[in-house]
């Protein structure tokens, strides 16, 4: 417990604290790890080897000389001893009372088991020197009851081990150095790319929307992470300054009326003389105001379309009785302005759609066409196939819109929003773009005299 | 005098609102908060309520699902900032009777208010009779005294619509709403043209009009004085 708030309380150097840091760590670990398992495997089988080949020289020496006869037994233990010049050879022969005959071995170990070679440590005795010894030794009791012992040193074995061990040190310490070396500097370099990173989204959060993260030409995953970022952030400050742009088009929108109201309040409040005069004046300013708010009203239309919430009010609507619906109702405004209103339906389509919504759209489309067509003008409402695709068509032989505006209005509806300041347009165009583009249909307006628009009702969803 | 319960947190709004209703004889009561709102429901029992939609303590919807749930079925009318038609929808589906959307003519709410307390005369017959005008509803005929009045399907759906409502101020949002089912606002005066077309079949220039436009507010239909 205290040692884990210990330890946690103290304060780790920042790059310690990276991610790259601590994963180069791990790995360094996981190295160390390996490396000791392999050099342990090394040494394990080393010594495994160098004991069997001890092992089978002694128990054939054992064999030989217990073979022989005593006398040439003797001489043979001699020769073994002499011919010694590393004096790694242990050999004896003892009584069966355990009393020393010949050989360098001051006693017999006890423990062993006969003609099975076993590690055991023996007391060296020649030229007068007593030393002890590791050896790995074998015994073999003779005919006559001695006993016969052969041997060999085993500190070579132990030497190995030294020498594996320093090469372990020798190749441990640098690689781990170096591990820690580049964990370092990987994450320093992370670090403050991070830092950068991390700067630069403060100013776009402050307010600097040109800002973008850095990238360098590498294309690692670092890098595609910062382009999208930067592809989103285009985007944001794409939509940001595209609203800047819709603000500035309402504030128009509100303003023109509203200064026509407060004009008129002025004039009147300065020259109006009865009580009549004044009323007129504040009839005149609340159809104004009445103006503004229906700007306002058609706005939120808009945006309420737009924010797509609607989908799933969506059903199967049929567009012919729309159609009819929509021709029934403007025919007496049509009449009224000597314009004559056909509806001409060749397709009996049904779409996905809301049914209120499109019967806005159409309605808006044949009130701006019935409102533009000069008297003893038409206006046609059709319904078409072409192309596999239901296409509601509002044709009128008004002014139409000209060639160079065509296409600017056209764009403007792609993003539904600024077709408002075009004159003789208004909201109403807007508004159907929105439907248009809320329902996955595309919205046209045809060259040709008088303006056609037309509705194409792509049957993808 | 009828009275009302408005609930309405903007004391200025509420003053004008109450000044204008009872100018035109109403008794008002106001609660500025949606909990005293709610209390005052339960407790004064007026013949209609105006409620605000987004209220401090207890939200204008929250209001009526409560009083519906406890079966109070006093007409309510919505009033509301939040224009768009969805809310409108909501308004009406959580048991509003009537939404009207901020800013309004005074015309407007009392129009509204009116229509609220006089509930349509929901009547078995099968012929609506204002005066001399006789309507069929099973035949699709109309009369005026002896004289036949051939109607368009639409005429005579708005004029089924003005019986069900006689003496009544019908303003043109009340018409397109109703008659027609609109959803929006036509940007051509849709209303009065219609209204014209059905006027002058109803009015012959010999007859005692019945149909009378107030300037600026609406229509009424009324049996010849």
């Amino acid at each position: 417990m205290c040692a884990a708030s210990g330890s946690s309380s103290v304060p780790l150097p920042d790059f310690a604290r990276t991610t790259t840091f601590r994963s180069t760590l791990a790995i360094a670990g996981a190295f160390v790890l390996c490396t000791l398992v392999l050099f342990g495997f090394v040494y394990w089988q080393t010594a495994a080897y160098l004991t069997s080949s001890f092992d089978a020289l002694i128990t054939g020496e054992l064999h030989i000389i217990a073979g022989e006869s005593p006398e040439r037994r003797l001489a043979h233990i001699a020769e073994r001893l002499d011919n010694d010049p590393r004096r790694v050879r242990i050999a004896g022969l003892f009584g069966a009372d355990g009393r020393r005959i010949v050989g360098n071995m001051e006693s017999l170990p006890g423990g062993l088991t006969p003609d099975v070679p076993a590690n055991a440590v023996v007391v060296r005795v020649d030229n007068q020197v007593r030393e002890t010894e590791k050896v790995r030794l074998a015994t073999e009791p003779l005919p006559d009851g001695n006993i016969l012992a052969i041997g060999r040193n085993i500190e070579e074995v132990a030497g190995i081990a030294n020498i594996v061990r320093r090469a372990l040190l020798l190749s441990l310490l640098p690689a781990f150095g170096l591990a820690v070396v580049i964990g370092l500097v990987l994450s320093l370099r992370s670090r403050r790319r991070l830092s950068e990173v991390n700067r630069r989204i403060q100013s776009i959060v402050a307010g600097d929307l040109r800002e973008r993260l850095p990238t360098r030409k590498s294309n690692d995953p670092f890098d595609q992470l910062a382009a999208s970022v930067n592809l989103m952030l285009g985007e944001i400050e794409a939509l940001v300054h595209e609203i800047a742009g819709v603000g500035n088009d309402i504030a128009h929108d509100l303003r023109t009326p509203l200064t026509r109201v407060r004009a008129r309040l002025e004039r009147g409040r300065a020259r109006a003389t009865t009580l009549d005069e004044l009323r007129t004046v504040v009839d005149q300013s609340i159809g104004g105001l009445d103006q503004s708010l229906a700007v306002v009203t058609a706005l939120l239309r808009i945006a309420e379309i737009e924010h797509n919430r609607r989908l799933e009010c969506f059903s199967q609507v049929q567009l012919a009785p729309l159609l009819r619906e929509v021709g029934d109702l403007y025919e007496p405004i049509a009449e009224d302005k000597h314009v004559t209103l056909q509806v001409e339906i060749a397709d009996e389509a049904t779409v996905h759609g809301d049914r209120d919504l499109l019967f806005e759209a159409v309605a808006n489309l044949v009130d701006n066409a019935v409102k533009f067509t000069p008297e003893s003008g038409g206006v046609t409402l059709a319904l078409l196939r072409r192309d596999g695709e239901s296409v509601i068509q509002v044709k009128d032989t008004g002014p139409g819109i000209p060639e160079a505006e065509r296409e600017t209005v056209a764009k403007r509806f792609y993003r539904s929003d600024k077709s408002r300041n075009t004159e003789g347009l208004g909201l109403g165009l807007s508004l159907v773009a929105a439907i248009v583009k809320l329902h996955g249909f595309r919205f046209t307006i045809a060259a040709g005299p008088g303006c056609t628009v037309e509705i194409v009702c792509s049957q993808v969803r | 005098m009828p009275r009302l319960l408005l609930i309405e947190d903007d004391k200025e709004t509420a003053d004008e609102i109450t000044a204008e209703l009872g100018d035109r004889g109403f008794d008002v009561s106001w609660a500025a908060d949606g909990i005293e709102g709610l209390a005052k429901a339960r407790s004064t029992g007026a013949d209609a309520m105006i409620v605000d939609r987004l209220l401090p303590g207890m939200d204008g919807l929250t209001i009526i699902e409560t009083l519906r749930g406890e079966g109070i079925r006093t007409p309510v009318l919505v009033l509301s900032a939040l224009g768009a038609v969805d809310e409108r929808v909501r308004g009406l589906r959580s048991g509003g009777d009537d939404y009207l959307t901020k800013p309004f003519a005074t015309v407007e709410l009392v129009a509204r208010i009116e229509a609220l307390l006089r509930r349509p005369t929901e009547s078995p017959d099968t012929v609506l009779r204002v005066g001399p005008l006789e309507l069929d509803l099973i035949k699709r005929t109309a009369k005026r005294g002896e004289r036949t009045i051939e109607l368009l399907p639409r005429e005579f759906r708005l004029l089924e619509y003005m019986m069900r409502r006689k003496d009544q101020m019908l303003t043109r949002a009340m018409l397109l709403e109703e008659v027609w089912n609109y959803k929006f606002v036509p940007q051509t005066n849709l209303v009065d043209v219609h209204m014209g077309r059905l006027r002058h079949k109803v009015d012959e220039p010999n007859d005692l009009p019945m149909i009378t436009n107030v300037r600026g507010v609406g229509f009424i239909l009324r049996a010849p004085a």
